[in-house]
């Protein structure tokens, strides 16, 4: 009877409880195997302390609740013991560690060893664990380094050498300015033909060869509503050049007969000066501008309201 | 139309009117413009003219007015009866038979005469009520008023009205009055003419979206009672000719300038930054002008509006100038800035002399043309250099000199006799020059340049600061006058002629350029000399033979004197010869003694210039030899000496002409279009020495120590343009390398090579300038190098038999032509140039001949530039199918 009970007992937790999902599925995993042979294990024992204790059956459900409270318990031991041992920056825990915990959980240590040695106890054989679960071996590269003399021996081992270990790499980077440009200069090239080329497999074409529309193909010409826009204005990425090339000296920029000149002084500086000034200046006579606009310039005083003549 | 016809017949009949004295003296014009439909162009409105008649029994009035709907005529509120005739719609009668350029031309002269309005003509006749002809016998006022309407003008006011969704604000349409000289007649009827002057008042009803932009000042803008409209008034308080009116209305972006609050500019939407960055130079031609002519600008204000499909760039109007939209630029493109500039500058001066001071009759025009043309190019000079300056103007000397060459002469000053053809001045022209508008638009724009050259003799002769002088003083008399009162008839002060100007000249400077005037102004045609010389040894005198051919069509004889000078070992030296009838041989001591002859093959000169100031309207062919040219070209610091010498160059293809060349162009002090010229003179020179030729390509060495990498020689450096003489030798040496040829008159392999590198490498990234106009070259460059293709048995074009260098070139210019789609360049420069290289490479047969893809590009809807490409690219596929077809004949 005990025997049956336990082999449902174990046939229900495979199923995982829940009773949803397919045992098979789970079994597969070495974690999972791992999982189950210590649920049956704390399960034994549970049953034995029932046993211990007088019970002759029990029910499932209440086997199971006894096993849940007992896992609960002894990883709470663990968890706690753990953390004290952190405390005190070790990584292993020491006898101590457990006992402040057990104190600490409001067990009276000190019947342990007389409930250890009970007469009446049972020994249950270590169940054969299958499967131990595989710890995904870290990629190592290289021997670890050993600690030197200074380093206790308890500290944690070296990383990797990967992790820390500069190499120098002996081709050189791209810096080579021929390749660069030639680099830029292709790669502008490519793009822009792909880029053409999309346009016209997509779009109206226009062919210089009758017999061929596709070796060279021209997008077709299309007329604008208002053609002297495009023509004028500076393309978006001629703007964003316009900004991203210096952006101070941007003033007088196109004095023709100046810049010569500009050119061959080396020294800028007082240059850029002045023209801030300039800017200033005229940004000044500007604002002074916007005070008297209103006075100055027939174009922007308002518009005046009609006046309202009487009805003969 | 058979109205009009009808018309014709009546007024013949009627040649009553006398005219000359103007009977009808205009003093105040209303123009009143109170609806302007963009959706039909049309516009409707009245004028009402304010006549102080002159003499007595004045019972017809003539106007002119073209293409105007009258609807009514009121004399003083009473009815008037009118006759609207305008013969110059049909020239040639139906039924007559000659059919050929002379009637066409006499006819058309004829018909222009009849609506004259300096002869007191015009095509509107209005009758005076009978019942004012007492009032006018007592010479007092008459107000004629005129409702009229214009429906789709064909000139005189042009529509823009773009094709798209959205208001007509929103659309960007806009309205301006355009046309050569007095056109005004077109849009309101008025006294076109330019001396006769009155004021003006001036008021347009446009949308509330819109502005109208006019002549005077603008006193008030009110909104109409439905406050969809407004209502622009304008007064112009200075006596102005009506062919001075002008009109723009749109959805104009307004712009005060920072510096003169007085003056506004305006432009199509989206486009003010670039306004801004346009005009931001405006006040210095301003200031220049003012300073120069110690005169402040004579308006109270100034307008400049920039539109769409201008009539011409630059249009001067009383106190406002319209300009083509084209000429705006962002502060990143170079080469339209100087163009702009000098588009600004002419407009300005016109508005002092053609604008301000008006002329008194169409033979005094050279008076306003020259006087502009000549401050402006003291503007120039000023601006841009003595070395641009002389450029221009020997530029300008020899456009005028191959235009009367070829036409025969440009006459300023034409004086109209009976007006029967034997005294017509102009004979040897296919139409009469009496009138601005029979006159052809090529021999106007010659006529203007020679008009400013020609002032520019008056101050070689009288010195710059009494020209200057009489300037001031005619524009001192003008702004007396132009305060004046109409009764006080001091306005004529304001109107400028050939006699006053002449007196003007006279008093201020007290000399006598009455020859120089008759030479130059009173009749046609330029000099051409012949010069050789030969050096006498033993008298160590050079003997200088000058020829003159008079005898050809545009030419005439010069006497007088003429500026030579010798260069020799010792310097320089100026001699003065007098060019009479029959001397031909003038002997010239030298100065230097024969020492170390050897050297310089035994003569101590090294170059002669044949007046060198340009003080006479010539052409000049001197012979001199190679090594002259040579020293000329590297020790002479005038550039138009060094122009000169380079283009003598090319016909002696010689080792030393080539290092010359090098030199100069190397030179970083030489004026950068004398080393542009040297580009393609080199160019030349190395195609006639292509068997001897050692080294690399002409050029090749010095651009890539110019403008290549160091370590890369290969590779062009990023582009920097702020160097501008830089970048000009930059854009144009590869165009001048494309035209080497080998000695399979090829272009080298390696040339066409280096080119495709340069547009490889080329990356702007870094730049502060656009590019487009350097890889517009770069494509010119391109189609430099295309050379006639090989053609087996009239084979036809395909893409299998396609040259293999012609496929590289093929595959940028569609690239490029394709990017243009997608990021289009500056007034489309690098669409011009593919359209220009493809054409080329049809032309040469490498790519059927085909004008498909022009004509597409000629559409109307694209950028005007990209249209007159491609429609020349038409023209010359029409004129090659044409030939051809001759041929086979």
């Amino acid at each position: 009877m005990r025997t049956a009970l336990y082999g449902s007992k174990m046939a229900d937790t495979a199923s995982g409880g829940s009773g949803t999902r397919s045992g098979s599925k789970h079994a597969t995993t070495p974690a999972d195997n791992y999982y189950l042979a210590r649920r049956r294990t704390l399960q034994v024992v549970v049953s034995s302390l029932l046993t211990e204790a007088g019970f002759e059956s029990a029910e499932k459900a209440a086997v199971e609740t006894l096993t849940e409270m007992l896992q609960s318990y002894i990883s709470e031991i663990g968890r706690s013991a753990k953390s004290y041992c952190e405390h005190t920056a070790r990584t292993q825990p020491t006898l101590s560690d457990i006992v402040v915990t057990l104190v600490e959980m409001g067990f009276n240590v000190e019947t342990l060893p007389a409930y250890a040695k009970r007469s009446q106890r049972m020994v249950i054989t270590a169940p054969p664990v299958t499967n131990q679960p595989v710890t995904p071996k870290a990629l190592t590269a290289g021997q670890n380094k050993p600690h030197p003399s200074h380093i206790p021996g308890h500290f944690p081992e070296f990383p990797d050498p990967h992790t820390y270990i500069k190499t120098p790499t002996y081709r050189e980077p791209v810096s080579d300015y021929q390749v660069l440009r030639e680099k830029a200069a292709s790669q502008r090239r490519d793009v822009e033909r792909a880029l053409t080329r999309f346009m016209a497999k997509t779009g109206e074409t226009q062919s210089l060869f009758k017999d061929d529309v596709s070796t060279f193909p021209l997008i077709a010409a299309r007329p604008f509503t208002v053609p002297y826009l495009t023509a004028l204005l500076p393309s978006e990425l001629e703007m964003q050049q316009m900004e991203e090339t210096d952006s101070s000296e941007q003033d007088d920029q196109t004095d023709t007969e100046n810049l010569p000149l500009h050119m061959s002084t080396d020294d800028s500086g007082p240059e850029k000066e002045n023209a801030s000034v300039l800017q200033q200046n005229t940004s000044l006579s500007g604002s002074r501008n916007g005070e008297e606009n209103v006075i100055d310039n027939p174009y922007l005083r308002p518009v005046k309201k009609p006046k309202i003549r009487r009805k003969k | 139309s058979p109205v009009s016809l009808v018309l014709l017949f009546r007024m013949n009949r009627k040649k009553g009117d006398k005219g000359f004295e103007s009977p009808r003296p205009t003093t105040h014009q209303v123009v009143c413009i109170n609806n302007i439909n963009f959706q039909r162009k049309s516009v409707v409105g009245y004028v009402e003219l304010t006549i102080f008649p002159t003499v007595a029994n004045l019972n017809r009035i003539k106007l002119n007015s073209k293409q105007c709907r009258i609807y009514r005529v009121r004399v003083n509120d009473l009815e008037a009866a009118f006759i609207y005739n305008d013969p110059t719609l049909e020239v040639c009668h139906h039924e007559s038979k000659q059919r050929n350029l002379n009637y066409f031309s006499n006819a058309y002269a004829a018909a222009v005469s009849a609506v004259d309005p300096d002869a007191g003509n015009g095509e509107l006749c209005i009758k005076v009520p009978s019942e004012l002809w007492k009032h006018v016998d007592e010479l007092k006022v008459l107000k004629v008023h005129i409702n009229f309407s214009l429906d789709q003008p064909k000139g005189g006011l042009h529509f823009v009205v773009p094709n798209m969704e959205g208001s007509m604000a929103e659309r960007g349409a806009h309205v301006f009055s355009c046309g050569y000289q007095n056109s005004t007649r077109f849009w309101f009827p008025c006294v076109d003419s330019y001396s006769e002057l009155c004021t003006w008042k001036l008021e347009y009803t446009v949308d509330a979206a819109m502005v109208a932009v006019s002549n005077g000042d603008l006193v008030e803008t009110v909104y109409t009672h439905d406050m969809r409209k407004k209502t622009f008034h304008y007064m112009l308080t200075i006596p102005t000719a009506a062919s001075n009116i002008s009109l723009a209305i749109g959805p104009f972006e307004i712009l005060v300038d920072p510096y003169m609050h007085e003056v506004t500019h305006f432009c199509l939407p989206q486009l003010l930054p670039l306004l801004k960055h346009t005009t931001s130079y405006l006040h210095e031609v301003f200031e220049f002008y003012e300073e120069i002519l110690t005169c402040r600008y004579p308006y109270s204000c100034f307008k400049t509006v920039f539109i769409d499909e201008a009539y011409v760039e630059v249009a001067a109007y009383a106190s406002m100038s319209i300009f083509s939209t084209n000429l705006l630029h962002s502060a990143m493109i170079i080469d339209e800035t100087p163009l702009t500039r000098r588009c600004l500058a002419q407009a300005l001066a016109q508005q002092f002399f053609g604008c301000f001071i008006s002329r008194m009759s169409w033979s005094d025009e050279w008076v306003l043309k020259g006087i502009s043309g000549y401050i402006y190019g003291l503007w120039m000079k000023k601006t841009f250099g003595v070395n641009e300056y002389r450029h221009w103007i020997k530029q300008e000397l020899d456009q005028i000199v191959a235009y009367e060459l070829k036409t025969g002469g440009v006459l300023l000053h034409p004086i109209f006799g009976g007006g029967k053809e034997k005294d017509n001045p102009a004979s040897h022209l296919h139409f009469s020059i009496k009138h601005p508008h029979t006159l052809s638009w090529e021999y106007y724009t010659m006529f203007q340049c020679k008009a400013h050259l020609v002032m520019r003799l008056i101050e070689n002769r009288i010195s710059m600061e009494f020209m200057l002088q009489v300037f001031n003083k005619l524009l001192s008399l003008a702004s007396t006058a132009s305060s004046q009162k109409f009764q006080s008839h001091m306005w004529s002060q304001m109107l400028v002629s050939t006699s006053g100007f002449l007196k003007s000249i006279s008093n201020v400077s007290g000399k006598d350029i009455q020859p120089l005037i008759k030479q130059w102004v009173d009749q046609s045609g330029v000099v051409k000399f012949y010069g050789s010389f030969a050096f006498n040894r033993k008298r160590n005198v050079l003997e200088l033979e000058i020829k003159q051919d008079y005898t050809s069509p545009g030419t005439q004889k010069y006497v007088g004197p003429l500026k030579v000078t010798v260069q020799e070992l010792d310097g320089s030296f100026n001699h003065t010869l007098q060019i009479e009838e029959n001397s031909l041989k003038h002997d010239i001591p030298c100065h230097s003694k024969s020492r170390s002859l050897e050297m310089f093959a035994d003569s101590p000169l090294l170059w002669i210039r044949i007046d060198p100031d340009m003080s006479v309207l010539r052409k000049v062919e001197f012979e001199q030899s190679d090594f002259m040219w040579q020293y000329q070209l590297r020790y002479e610091r005038d550039v138009v000496a060094q122009e000169e010498a380079i283009l003598a160059l090319e016909k002696f293809p010689t080792p030393a002409s080539r290092l010359a060349l090098t030199d100069i162009l190397e030179q970083e002090q030489c004026f950068y279009r004398v080393r542009m010229l040297a580009c393609f003179c080199l160019a030349k020179i190395a195609n006639s020495m292509v068997s001897t030729w050692t080294g690399p390509p002409a050029m090749k060495s010095l651009f890539t120590r110019m403008f290549c990498c160091k370590t890369c020689p290969n590779i062009v450096k990023t582009n920097n343009f702020m160097n501008f003489q830089s970048y000009f030798l930059q854009k144009t040496m590869p165009v001048a390398m494309a035209l080497l040829r080998d000695v399979h008159n090829l272009c080298p392999k390696e040339v066409l090579m280096f080119i495709l590198d340069l547009i490889k490498y080329n990356d702007n990234r870094k730049n502060k300038f656009s590019d487009n106009y350097y890889r517009a070259e770069l494509i010119d460059a391109l189609a430099n190098s295309v050379t006639p293709a090989v053609s087996v048995n009239n084979e036809v074009r395909t893409l299998d038999n396609l040259n293999p260098d012609v496929r590289l070139i093929l595959e940028e210019i569609t690239r490029f032509l394709n990017m243009e789609k997608l990021l289009p360049s500056y007034r489309h420069t690098i669409t011009v140039s593919c359209l220009k290289a493809i054409r080329v490479l049809q032309k040469n047969g490498h790519v059927p001949s085909d004008p498909a893809l022009f004509k597409s590009y000629a559409e109307y809807g694209h950028f005007i530039d990209v249209r007159i490409a491609a429609l020349e690219a038409v023209v010359d596929y029409t004129k090659g199918t044409f030939f051809k077809y001759f041929d086979t004949l």
